[in-house]
């Protein structure tokens, strides 16, 4: 019987580390792409244009008031609709980068916040210009203040990546549907998936963790 | 136009579905999280297994959570409905947040206000009660309501096992009627609507209840 276990388990394994690999590359990919459009949504929230301002009210209400499921469904098959055929990976790295932008983009305001600003003031005597202010300046100090937030951030989004299965991406969640579908397992399959997320998500805590206490020690 | 009309009165049936197993699960994981909290507290050793179901249901995604339910308790002669493991998934997974709610709120209390009433020899129980209650749930009530969009946000997932909520609904009117543009902005307008009601429900009554400590 335990021979049994581990030679399903031998089944399981190459399978689910594919499906683990697809949904930590698509993560990465949501993730830094909602994190450029999160800087420019807050730079949008903080600008003169008051069209600006009202759209990101909107856009964050928005993203962060519906579920990440629904969602998905509208970019994956809207397109579509007009003719317009995108790959699911496409899809669903928009569509992840889309929602977290609206989530990072309150953590990042945060961060921007606790900026002194005699920096900013310093940085235009020197006339740096806003670009630069922004990437050399502001940005590697905002990183580095709300690294902790980012990373919870990305727990959550690999979370919420499960529902991406639904468009038949072979991420973690499908792969382990897959399994159930090969080997009527469903208990011990959907319990060691549920293992593989958890792994993915407490080695990121114990990171986030880490970032922060250096982060006090150095301030 | 017409066509809209002709599954309108489904969506609002779907809707009645969505808000029934959202706010059904969230009054049980409500009062679940409570329970979790109340039992770290008077329950020595407890904290261990509060930390594991939190790390446990905080840890993995909701659709694994309910697939090892709906799916995987048959295996064990634990068969149940669409329905029924929806709102147990969902509470369980409620629960965890509500929990963790609940044991910042009150951490808020200051432990100070604990000694001296147990040195006035207040039992632990009226402490909890008296004390601590009070102020802890003024600092959790205006924060429950991001728990229930949380829930009814989640509950979308239970789509994937046909439960004919909002989502499912939406697939369904689209597999039938082929236009994809109308069913999915309805779907994200009404999950927005719900959620924007639960928020704006949820400060009115967080300002009414907590009015005593502003003065």
């Amino acid at each position: 019987m335990m021979n049994d276990f581990s030679s399903r388990m031998a089944l399981y394994w190459p399978a689910l580390i594919q499906g683990a690999l697809t949904t930590l590359w698509l993560c990465a990919i949501g993730m830094l792409l909602g994190f450029v459009l999160g800087v420019l949504i807050h730079l949008l929230a903080n600008g003169r244009s008051r069209a600006g301002v009202a759209f990101t009210r909107v856009y964050v209400s928005f993203f962060r008031g519906t579920p990440m499921l629904a969602q998905l469904l509208l970019l994956f098959y809207l397109p579509s609709a007009l003719g317009l055929d995108i790959p699911p990976m496409v899809a669903a790295a928009v569509a992840l980068a889309l929602n977290t932008a609206a989530y990072q983009s309150q953590i990042l305001s945060s961060g921007f916040a606790a900026i002194a600003k005699g920096q900013m003031e310093a940085a235009s005597v020197f006339a740096l210009g806003k670009y630069n202010t922004l990437v050399h300046i502001q940005l590697p100090q905002v990183l580095r203040l709300t690294s902790p937030a980012l990373i919870s951030e990305l727990i959550d989004v690999i979370k919420v990546s499960a529902v991406v299965s639904v468009i038949s991406i072979t991420d973690l969640m499908r792969v382990s549907q897959q399994l159930v579908s090969q080997t009527y397992r469903p208990l011990e399959v959907y319990l060691v998936a549920g293992l593989f997320y958890l792994l993915l998500t407490s080695v990121l805590s114990v990171l986030g963790g880490l970032l922060e206490r250096r982060w006090q020690e150095r301030s | 136009m017409q066509e809209l009309m002709s599954y309108l009165p489904e969506f609002a049936n779907a809707l009645l579905v969505t808000l029934g197993v959202s706010l059904a699960a969230a009054f049980i994981g409500l009062t679940l999280g409570f329970a979790l909290n109340a039992a770290r507290i008077a329950i020595p050793g407890f904290a261990l297994i509060y930390s594991l179901y939190v790390w446990l249901i905080r840890g993995t995604p909701f659709l694994a959570q309910l697939a090892v339910i709906y799916f995987g308790l048959p295996v064990i002669g634990l068969r149940l409905e669409a329905v029924e493991a929806s709102i147990l998934s969902l509470a369980l997974y409620s629960g965890a947040y509500f929990a963790e709610l609940f044991r910042s709120a009150w951490a808020s209390v200051p432990h100070g206000q604990v000694e001296a009433a147990r040195v006035h020899g207040i039992s632990r129980v009226r402490v909890f009660w008296h004390v601590q209650a009070p102020q802890a749930m003024a600092f959790a009530l205006p924060l429950l309501g991001n728990q229930v969009i949380l829930t009814i946000k989640e509950s979308a997932v239970t789509s994937i096992i046909t439960v004919p909520e909002l989502t499912m609904t939406a697939g369904r009117i689209v597999s039938t009627t082929f236009s994809y543009v109308m069913p999915y902005a309805l779907l994200v307008l009404s999950y927005w609507l719900l959620t924007s009601s639960v928020a704006a429900i949820a400060r009115a009554l967080g300002q009414r209840m907590t009015r005593h400590l502003r003065g």
